[in-house]
């Protein structure tokens, strides 16, 4: 018997698997934000707005995209709220360092700084492709851009990390 | 002919989607291999730097009541990054990594191997050699909340573990053999494109592609088996686990 409320997958069912997703939730909403309490924050709101919405989850496979979309859209709304100025991203880097330095490598901490001064319109296709998997295809039906729009930005994307990252650049090709 | 500009190019937006067009130019082209070497050892360092670690609160508060609120973090006390290091180091091991040609799909796998040899040294109890199998009702658990199960003719597990394996939960088990015991880690979130074997730190192993489910880790410790045997004993420990819809 389902239990009261619930969606398709039973509650039980859906807070496993959302137990199970959240470590990709977080830090897809950290380097979307690069703020640590205000990623916790979206997630926790994601979670929240996907509880009431569970009923259109059709299938247990396509959660982590759907709760990835909502994260983009709850968080454009937070942005929207709170009507962000300007925001210098060396404070950001500042403010977070903490996690950004949290490993024995040096050169992954400064990885993380220069993922920091990427462009949000190249930061999050990145992320998407990188640590979430999507393929090209799948970021375009995400972002509602075409492929090639894609390819063009997760291109930029490497090639100005690798400069901000002192990388020999000499190979690379131009655009 | 896909000329060397159009595959640095592809090979920039997607390293790992290589198509048998450029797999075609780079099987003919030295400076594009050499290329290829050196972005793919920047792409599994690119990988770690995304996989921030996670505040120990991350986990959800059982029953939805509390609506899957783990606690925010503190305010984080601010500490200025490091200096810049030398890049000389880096672009020396870059050099190194440029040369070979082989790692156009390994190098993903080969820092997932680390992350599993790195894991080992969590446990090390679970190493110890035993006739004793796992309760069964764990085993069931631990394999259950990854959606697989292991079929009867599987090898005697003596260690079962539900372990946090870069951000996601993964069964890891110990199977009694002939030879020794041997750790399997079942991962249905990495992803190899092929074998990956791997001889670090007094681990040796390989790690398996499992079409649409991930992949798997299998490794011995101690050198009491050659590559052959671990080769062997993935085949059978694939064959073994059964994955659930």
């Amino acid at each position: 018997m389902k239990d009261a409320g619930v969606g398709n997958l039973g509650s039980s069912r859906f807070e496993a698997l959302c137990q199970k997703l959240r470590p990709d939730l977080l830090r897809f909403a950290f380097w979307l934000s690069r703020d640590r309490a205000l990623a916790e924050d979206v997630v926790q709101e994601t979670m929240l707005r996907a509880w009431k919405a569970q009923d259109s989850l059709q299938d247990e496979s396509a959660a982590k995209p759907w709760l990835l979309t909502i994260i983009r859209r709850e968080y454009a709304r937070t942005f929207e709220r709170k009507r962000f100025v300007t925001v210098d991203v060396e404070d950001l880097i500042a403010q977070e360092a903490p996690t950004l330095a949290a490993t024995d490598e040096q050169d992954i901490a400064e990885l993380r700084a220069a993922i920091f001064k990427l462009p949000d319109d190249y930061r999050g296709p990145l992320v998407l492709q990188v640590l979430m998997g999507y393929s090209t295809a799948e970021i375009a039906a995400e972002l509602e851009m075409s492929n090639a729009a894609v390819l063009t930005r997760l291109f930029r994307a490497r090639r100005q990390l690798r400069v901000l990252c002192g990388e020999d650049t000499s190979l690379d090709p131009d655009e | 002919m896909m000329l060397c500009a159009e595959y640095k190019r592809a090979l920039l937006a997607d390293p790992q989607g290589a198509t048998s067009e450029m797999r075609q130019h780079v099987a003919g082209c030295d400076a594009c291999s050499a290329y290829t070497g050196l972005l793919l050892r920047f792409e599994g360092r690119l990988d770690r730097a995304l996989r921030v670690p996670l505040p120990s609160s991350t986990a959800i508060p059982t029953g939805f009541a509390g609506p899957l609120a783990a606690p925010r973090t503190a305010v984080h006390p601010r500490r200025s990054l490091p200096r810049r290091s030398r890049w000389l180091a880096a672009a020396a091991s870059v050099l190194i990594a440029a040369v070979v040609m082989g790692f156009w799909l390994v190098v993903p796998g080969r820092s997932l191997a680390a992350a599993v040899v790195e894991h080992m040294s969590e446990e090390p109890d679970a190493w110890s050699r035993t006739d004793v199998p796992v309760a069964q009702q764990r085993l069931e658990r631990v394999m259950g909340n990854s959606h697989v199960r292991l079929r009867k003719a599987a090898p005697m597990v003596s260690y079962a573990n539900y372990c946090q394996f870069r951000g996601h939960h993964v069964p890891h088990l110990v199977v009694q053999t002939a030879g020794g015991p041997i750790t399997v880690m079942v991962l249905p979130d990495e992803r190899v494109m092929r074998s990956v074997h791997f001889d670090e730190q007094g681990y040796r192993g390989v790690i398996v592609p499992v079409p649409g489910h991930g992949s798997l880790a299998v490794l011995e410790r101690g050198e009491t088996m050659d590559a052959k045997a671990v080769d062997a004993i993935a085949v059978q420990v694939r064959g073994a686990i059964e994955y659930l819809p």
